[in-house]
């Protein structure tokens, strides 16, 4: 036989290539019915006690449930797993009634055990949920009362203990009581809970997958089911949603401004803008010689552009605060303004703290120390990087040396939590209406989240009252004196808080925008043409 | 030859313990604490007080950090002698779980990359060594130098505007991932071809900056090939052209050529993390970069250790291939 | 050929019949210089002034009166009397404008400005500063490690051979791309910091070179000669060894110098790199990413900077390789 000659082995080669290519047989149809959005990273652990990050807690909300929900349009606590709760006169325990018939997603009924196991896995010292365990330090006993109740039990009385304790998803005790360890339990990755997703497939670094729980207790979602798609680049997850591979996602300011305003975009997908409680803001270290004097951090503040921030960097999307408070919230002592953007003055603030070039190198002293700071700034945040790189240059004019460090997330936690640094940006999620005690409270200076040092002994006392004050008119009336505390003092420089920015497919109706966001559970499904999975 | 063999595996000890202790101290003398990321979310930035710091120090005694580095270490060379590389820190997963879902990946990805380079570039090393300083010689230098000095970081982003937007320009390739979801449905050659239709972009970044190497390393090889006399012996013989060089220069010149593909481990294992990273595939590389950024320690010293023992055998390949192709390297002392 | 002539002046003959290699050294020797004059290039000081009180050049050295003044406003509106000549880029990298975000390449910004209104322009000519101290810094320093370690290894044999030997075994072993980021993560990212890494990570060719070269030669008998007539280890080495040694080092260094600059750029894609108030292209090519299809000139001036410096080397080394190779000689 003659051997075929190497041109027509690679011919043949090409020709094969090209027929596999050209038979479509390679695509993949996508259901119209399954919404995929995307994550910029894994999440960490799917277990509602141990998960710290973002994306899980999203990701979750689905699967796990609480006693209590709340009700997206009125913002106020619903049943959920409770039917009905209590609270005693003194506001020191609450009473929650379950209700019937819910059962796990695996089909085993939900009880009271579920709800008692998952508080006493929170307060076990073993268990991986610091974070979580910190905010149940008062809880003194959680009792079963009959067979459908259950009742916690505090040693003082504190405003957000019952959203506390009705907001905390409730984990299976029948799966994770088996006696393994919980901190790496396999159902960390392979969750069961009563809610109407139910877990599916979780590719480490490709996707997560719910599908709908067809024996979910309430009403039923029209989508199917939800995959996350893992790309850790949000350019990446941009290109691919225009490509047609993701239905719903958070875009950035800049996609949101200047990348989706054309025609062919805005007819395949909707956008959406909402305000979440969130903050951004410049933390100065009070403990530090030149950040000591409340005249000095008024001038810094003043030094920042925060409105050519917002309508430059965020193209629009945020508003410059003064206040830790949700912005729609009505706790925001709407008449403070915040300190304009004023070199100028700014100046005469330092040259009033004594901050003045003494020995005419160009930077200002006091007492022999040179007004030099370092800026430390996570390196994932564009927003601080920019503002590193604008306070460096606006701060030198005024004869203040900013060096601006980038520094990973796991070594700028260390530094803040030894206090060890002079500046930082972070930003805060909030609540709707949060405490202020973790943040601004004194007792929190030491080793606490209170990062700034900020220390105002008539602040305390709003922040404590505030705690066990069960009116919230009168916790306004606290919480606008404490504003006006902080704002003198200028502890931090707020910057804004953002807007989160969603696009949705059109091909999903009833999308409806609530303050805090997008509600997918209410969502229906319309016509579309054939999708294809890229 | 089995002596030298032993030789070799015993001086293998040192080299990995050496390995081994360098990894182990780089580490874990790096600032930032598992145990403190893992009780300061990302979502409250800071959520510690005084309660949290005793729950840090829980943690950190859960994961065994507070022992001395030096019984750390012990314990941890323990456990990997029986190959257990312990779990992730990050989500408490075996070790060696994600590195089998991620090794895979990385080695299709390079295995395709390196065959694409040999067989682009053997035939181009062999065609202009057949005309040195020719006028195909010299314009193949210059095109492939421009092609190795592009960094791939920028063609990857180049790549992904080209073919990304949504139907503004070419809409032809996927831009993340390896494989679509539900490819498995498909017939196998459906995957198949669904694979390699995800892998167009990422291996046309990772295999263009070879060539140049590559095919300047097949030219020299040849060029020295060519003046033999056996070579010469042939043509004298009245052979065709095409068969002098495949049968007998080729043949030759591949020798070298096919010993440097042991020295290529290290990067075929380390994935390349810019292309992993830009193009969404859960690979070696990516997975490295996240593990260092989370501080994953298991996870870190189990990619380091385990592409050194298959790095340091595939020099020991490479070293006794190498002396049984070629007859004139002999083993032992000098 | 005439038999005065040194090798290196036949190597400087085979070199600069290249016309592109000459090229190419000459775009490095002028990257050298705009590295160097980046002040005077690229700044928003005047190059030379005149005012009431005489003639001053503030892009080398602020006078004392000029200080404190804002220099966009005082150079864009200069004061009646004041007579000034600003550098061809009357930017720094630093100073930025958020009245001009995302400006197209034009009169007033060449290439452009970036997402936080700094000229583009202005930071490419501060970034050659980066990349090519970066380049040569770190290559200085592998040929500096390698070569005493190759020498002592190559020279000495025995077990000082074996225990080198295995360390660069060691080293070849880690996936270096990796270890750099495992050691950044460690000491923290600065410009020292990556100079230092890139450098401890990439000695092992040349010590391997100079090892296999010290090997061959140190049993010729020129050397042999030296160390009967009692000349120093040292001496012998520095004097008979090296200079033969010498030209394979030389050959790699050029392409040292690429890699070292390609590494430099991707770690700062990864925001390992430099601070934010250092110009690098490659933090710059990061930062470009999220404009990348609304601003086009964001993602190609760094990266054909990038890529123009990395050719230039790479054509150099190459030119070089075939300039020593006495096969190839003609």
């Amino acid at each position: 036989m003659r051997r075929p000659s190497p041109r027509s082995v690679v011919l043949g080669v090409c020709a094969l290539i090209a027929l596999m290519i050209s038979s479509c047989d390679f695509r993949v149809e996508r259901s119209p019915d399954v919404l995929t959005t995307s994550l910029l990273g894994d999440p960490t652990i799917l277990n509602p006690v141990l998960a710290t990050d973002a994306y899980a807690q999203g990701i979750l909300s689905y699967i796990y449930q609480g006693l209590l929900d709340l009700d997206i349009e009125t913002m106020e606590l619903v049943p959920m797993l409770a039917e009905r709760w209590e609270a005693s006169e003194d506001h020191l325990s609450y009473t929650y009634w379950i209700r019937e018939g819910v059962r796990w997603q695996d089909g085993t009924p939900f009880t009271v055990d579920d709800v008692l196991f998952t508080f006493e896995t929170i307060l076990d010292p073993k268990v991986d949920a610091a974070r979580l365990r910190n905010y149940f330090r008062n809880l003194k006993a959680i009792e079963r009362v009959g067979d459908r109740g259950v009742r916690f039990v505090f040693t003082e009385p504190y405003f957000r203990a019952h959203i506390m304790c009705g907001r905390q998803p409730i984990i299976p005790k029948h799966i994770f009581g088996d006696g393994q360890e919980m901190n790496s339990h396999p159902a960390n990755r392979t969750p069961v809970g009563t809610g109407p997703y139910r877990f599916a497939e979780w590719k480490t670094g490709q996707r997560v997958r719910l599908d709908r729980f067809e024996g979910y207790w309430g009403d039923k979602p029209a989508i199917r089911g939800i995959v996350y798609k893992i790309i850790p680049e949000q350019v990446t997850a941009f290109q691919l949603m225009r490509k047609g591979g993701l239905d719903a996602d958070t875009v950035s300011a800049v996609q949101w401004a200047r990348q989706t305003e054309d025609r062919a975009f805005n007819e395949r997908f909707s956008k959406h803008r909402f305000f979440p409680p969130n903050y951004f803001f410049v933390a100065w270290n009070n403990r530090k010689p030149y950040f000591s004097d409340p005249l000095v951090r008024r001038a810094m503040t003043m030094l920042i552009d925060r409105e050519a921030i917002v309508r430059e960097l965020l193209f629009g999307q945020g508003h410059v605060i003064d206040s830790s408070f949700y912005l729609y919230g009505r706790e925001v002592d709407r008449d403070i303004t915040p300190l304009p953007y004023d070199p100028a003055q700014a100046v005469k603030l330092l040259d009033a703290s004594g901050w003045i070039d003494h020995d005419g190198d160009g930077i200002r002293d006091k007492d022999g120390t040179p007004f030099r700071f370092v800026y430390l700034y996570p390196a994932e945040s564009r927003l601080a990087r920019s503002i590193g790189i604008f306070m460096r240059e606006d701060l030198a004019k005024v004869g203040i040396d900013c060096e601006p460090r980038q520094i990973e997330w796991a070594t700028l936690l260390k530094l803040l939590g030894e206090r060890n640094y002079d500046a930082t940006q972070l930003g805060y999620t909030g609540q709707l209406e949060s405490d202020p005690f973790q943040v601004w409270h004194s007792s929190q200076a030491e080793a606490g989240s209170n990062l700034s040092g900020f220390a105002d002994a008539r602040a305390d006392a709003l922040i404590e009252e505030a705690r066990r004050t069960f009116d919230r008119d009168r916790r306004i009336e606290l919480y606008r004196e404490f504003q006006r505390i902080v704002h003198a003092a200028q502890p931090v420089t707020f910057l804004f808080t953002s807007a989160t920015l969603e696009v949705v497919d059109r091909r999903f109706t009833d999308v409806v925008d609530y303050p805090m966001g997008l509600d997918l559970m209410k969502w229906g499904i319309g016509p579309s043409a054939v999708l294809y999975e890229w | 030859m089995f002596s030298y063999v032993i030789k070799r595996l015993l001086l293998m000890i040192p080299t990995f313990f050496g390995i081994v202790v360098v990894t182990f101290a780089v580490v874990h003398l790096a600032p930032g604490d598992p145990a403190e990321l893992k009780a300061q979310s990302a979502r409250e930035a800071i959520a510690s007080d005084q309660a949290t710091q005793q729950i840090v120090a829980e943690t950190r005694a859960l994961y065994g950090l507070d022992k001395p580095l030096v019984v750390q270490f012990g314990l941890w060379m323990k456990r990997v002698v029986t190959l257990d590389f312990g779990t992730s820190f990050r989500d408490h997963r075996p070790v060696i779980d994600k590195i089998g879902d991620a090794l895979p990946i990385t080695l299709t990805l390079n295995v395709l990359t390196i065959l694409i380079v040999y067989l682009v570039s053997i035939p181009l090393g062999v065609y202009t060594a057949l005309k040195p300083r020719g006028v195909a010689d010299r314009a193949a230098t210059v095109g492939l130098l421009v092609l190795y000095s592009l960094p791939s970081f920028w063609v990857a982003m180049m790549l992904i505007v080209a073919f990304g937007g949504g139907g503004d320009w070419f809409n032809w390739f996927p831009i993340t991932g390896f494989v679509s979801d539900h490819a498995d449905l498909l017939p196998w050659y459906g995957w198949v071809a669904n694979v390699a239709w995800h892998l167009v972009l990422p291996v046309a970044c990772l295999t263009y900056g070879g060539f140049a190497f590559l095919s300047r390393f097949a030219r020299t090889a040849m060029l020295e090939v060519i003046r033999q006399d056996y070579v010469r012996t042939a043509r004298a013989k009245g052979l065709s052209e095409w068969c002098v060089v495949t049968k007998h220069a080729l043949r030759n010149a591949l020798i070298p050529m096919l010993t440097l593909m042991g020295t290529l481990l290290p990067a075929l294992l380390g994935g390349s993390v810019i292309v992993e990273q830009i193009f969404a595939i859960p690979g070696m590389g990516r997975l490295g970069f996240e593990s260092v950024l989370a501080r994953d320690y298991p996870v870190i010293m189990a990619i380091a250790t385990i592409s050194a023992v298959l790095t340091l055998l595939s020099i020991l390949i490479t070293d006794i291939l190498y002396a049984v192709v070629d007859p004139r390297v002999t083993f032992g002392k000098r | 050929m005439m038999p005065s002539q040194t090798y290196s002046a036949i190597v400087w003959r085979q070199f600069r019949k290249s016309r592109l290699a000459t090229v190419s050294l000459l775009f490095v020797v002028v990257l050298a210089c705009v590295a160097i004059m980046a002040p005077l290039i690229a700044n928003d000081r005047p190059l030379i002034m005149r005012d009431a009180q005489g003639f001053a050049a503030p892009a080398l050295h602020l006078p004392a009166r000029l200080r404190g003044v804002d220099m966009q406003l005082f150079t864009q509106n200069p004061p009646p009397g004041v007579w000034l000549i600003m550098p061809p880029i009357p930017y720094r990298p630093g100073s930025y404008d958020l009245g001009a975000v995302l400006v197209s390449p034009s009169r007033a910004h060449l290439l452009g400005t970036d997402g936080d209104g700094r000229d583009v322009a202005s930071q490419i000519v501060w970034g050659t500063r980066i990349s090519l101290s970066v380049g040569l810094i770190a290559v200085g320093l592998a040929v500096f490690i390698g070569l005493i370690l190759g020498a002592l290894a190559g020279f000495y044999g025995g077990w000082i051979d074996i225990v080198i030997s295995r360390f660069v075994e060691v080293m070849l072993c880690f996936p270096t791309f990796f270890l750099i980021l495992v050691v950044l993560a460690f000491v923290g990212p600065s410009i020292y910091n990556i100079m230092i890494v890139i450098g401890i990570t990439s000695w092992t060719g040349t010590a391997r070179l100079i090892r296999a070269e010290f090997l061959r030669l140190r049993s010729r008998e020129f050397v042999l000669a030296a160390t009967v007539s009692g000349a120093r280890h040292l001496r012998i080495m520095r004097r008979h060894l090296l200079p033969n040694a010498i030209a394979p080092i030389l050959v790699a260094a050029p392409f040292g110098v690429a890699g070292a600059i390609l590494v430099e750029a991707s770690l700062s894609f990864l925001g390992f790199g430099v601070p934010p108030t250092e110009p690098s292209w490659g933090s710059m090519l990061a930062q470009a990413q999220r404009f990348m299809d609304i601003a086009w000139w964001l993602t190609l001036a760094p990266g054909f900077a990038i890529f123009a410096t990395i050719m230039a080397y790479n054509l150099i080394g190459e030119t070089l390789r075939d300039a020593i190779d006495p096969n190839l000689k003609t």
